[in-house]
């Protein structure tokens, strides 16, 4: 029993009072990110009020909300693309699976500057030489890093990083099901598509609510990429996490004004986005325990 | 005939399949090439389109690396990856060979504590710990990092290794506890050893993870040059260099945080993918 006993410190110093301590703060005007709980001024739903009423709050939740439907339509829809594709007997699967992990791999610094300094560069692009190469000069033309394009370019991109990892999820779950119930299917007349949509997608639901889950929480916390392609806050990309950064940890010169209240709610915010993912999907999807 | 139709279908959906693949690491394999080449070429070269043809220039790499103590930050970067890498298991390890062989009162609400804490976002927990390092004096020390990778990592490896736990034979060490071995001692000797195949994978998955963390890393450790990660680095360099205008040296940076864990991926990645998928799934 005493062996629990690190890991339980770790878990109640680390998790449990920094929440509590978290959602205490989101109620308060704090002088100081570290100043005393006395010194604290209770001010109620002020902080959450005044975030609901800020237009760069709309803002953040408008762009988070952009990145979790059109990302994670596109997202999903290729991951279980590709797991399908490499459950279907593909020669080299193991080399294709890992290759196309890879980018998951990299740290995302090294990535994003891969895209905007190479993929996306206005002189020498890749984007830009290819499109030039087969005539499509319209698609040329266009500045990725403009502010017009700049929130495209980063959910292209960080979708591009993030398929990977939910391919590695779908092949898991498709490579659980029995390989008998296709062979029955194709005996009795099944085509790839028909096998695909009465087999494979019904028996992965599970795996579905998961990745749709997993989606949520990483849409919800999108910082890493908005850094990357706006270092300074950008109502193009401002994410509720960039938001909490700036409010909390931003630097002086950024004119903002520290506040670590409206940040400790917008952190509470973000936790009960995340709660809120969890219970929906287990509503919407309810697990039902297929025998197979 | 309306057989044979069918068959060609199914021939041709077999290459057809292939396309999405192929582009799809293609697009991976010519961007970084091309970087490769460029961090190689210099920048007069990359803006002309022809890379490489005044030969191979080593020295943007050599710049980068004394200008810009990338030395230093690759030390950063080892050790608050490998310091916690190691705690994990130290704290994760004996706490998930409990949950899994013992019973007793509260242990499904322990272990839901651990599940329901992986998916608790690090900036609900990071402004009170931040707080605690100021008033501590830690702010600018690498053992901030240290702590936060260790404890943010925690929830998951229990997670992992229960499951783990679970398909180890406690036989042997219960025998040895027959024998006059202490639990401790049958843990560390013992069970441990037996689970070294998932510890080493959750490491691995832990390892990868931690070095290319950047919030915390952003937090604690830009705002002074001496406990910048490897990361961190790269972007400070980013940004000096897209000044300067100098893209050769910009794309050696680039490669040098690639390269580690790249060249760790090519001899185990078939670790690193069960270490995705093998316990679950992260949340």
């Amino acid at each position: 029993m005493g062996a629990l006993g690190p890991a339980l410190l770790c878990f109640l110093v680390m998790f449990v009072y920094p929440l509590i301590r978290t959602v205490m703060m989101s109620f308060h005007c704090l002088p100081s990110i570290s100043s005393r709980s006395a010194d604290w001024e209770f001010v109620g739903l002020k902080n959450y009020t005044s975030l609901f009423t800020s237009s760069v709050f709309h803002s953040a939740m408008g762009n988070i909300l952009k990145i979790w439907l059109i990302g994670g339509v596109a997202t999903i829809v290729l991951a279980l693309l590709f797991a399908v594709i490499l459950t279907s007997g593909v020669k080299w699967k193991r080399f294709w699976r890992s290759a196309i992990y890879l980018p998951n791999t990299v740290s995302a610094v090294a990535l994003s500057t891969m895209w905007l300094q190479y993929v996306f560069h206005n002189k020498f692009g890749l984007l830009k030489q290819l499109s030039s190469a087969v005539g499509l000069e319209g698609l040329a033309k266009i500045n990725w890093t403009s502010p017009q394009y700049l929130f495209w370019g980063m959910l292209i991109s960080y979708v591009y990083g993030c398929v990977g990892y939910f391919m590695l999820i779908f092949l898991s779950g498709i490579e659980r099901i029995p390989r008998d119930l296709y062979e029955s299917a194709i005996l009795d007349g099944a085509g790839s598509f028909k096998q695909f949509w009465h087999i494979t997608f019904p028996l992965i639901r599970g795996v579905f609510r998961t990745c749709v889950t997993l989606w949520t929480i990483s849409s919800v916390n999108f910082f890493t990429w908005a850094k990357m392609f706006s270092p300074n806050i950008n109502v193009k990309t401002v994410t509720p996490v960039y938001l909490l950064y700036n409010k909390v940890f931003g630097e002086a010169n950024t004119g903002t004004v520290l506040d670590a209240g409206s940040g400790a709610a917008l952190g509470v915010l973000v936790a009960l986005l995340v709660l809120a993912a969890h219970l929906i999907m287990n509503r919407i999807l309810k697990e039902e325990e297929l025998e197979y | 005939m309306k057989k044979r139709r069918k068959i060609t279908g199914r021939r041709v959906l077999g290459v057809l399949r292939y396309i999405p693949l192929i582009l799809w690491v293609l697009f991976f394999a010519v961007a970084f090439g091309w970087i490769l080449l460029a961090s190689f070429s210099t920048t007069r070269e990359i803006f002309s389109n022809h890379l490489l043809s005044s030969g191979i220039h080593f020295e943007n790499y050599v710049e980068v690396w004394k200008y810009n103590n990338v030395g230093h930050y690759f030390i950063n970067s080892i050790l608050c990856t490998g310091i916690p890498c190691v705690l994990i298991i130290l704290i994760a390890a004996p706490a998930a060979y409990v949950l899994s062989k013992k019973n007793f009162f509260g242990k499904k609400l322990t272990f839901n504590g651990f599940v329901v804490g992986m998916s608790v976002p690090s900036v609900m927990l990071i402004i009170p710990i931040y707080c605690w390092f100021v008033r501590a004096n830690l702010v600018g020390h690498l053992i901030t990092l240290v702590i936060l990778y260790t404890a943010f990592n925690v929830p998951y490896t229990v997670y992992f290794l229960t499951a783990f736990f679970a398909t180890v034979p406690s036989a042997l060490a219960e025998a040895a506890m027959i024998d006059g071995c202490s639990e401790m001692r049958a843990l560390w000797k013992i069970m441990i050893p037996m689970a070294s195949p998932g510890i080493i994978t959750v490491t691995i998955f832990n390892f990868m993870n931690i070095w290319n963390e950047y919030f915390m890393a952003l937090i604690f450790a830009n705002g002074n040059d001496k406990i910048r990660t490897l990361s961190m680095g790269l972007q400070n360099i980013i940004t000096s260099m897209t000044y300067t205008g100098d893209w050769a040296g910009l794309f050696a940076g680039v490669m040098i945080v690639f390269l580690p864990t790249f060249i760790l991926y090519l001899f185990l990645s078939e670790k690193i993918v069960a270490g995705v998928t093998g316990g679950g799934v992260k949340g």
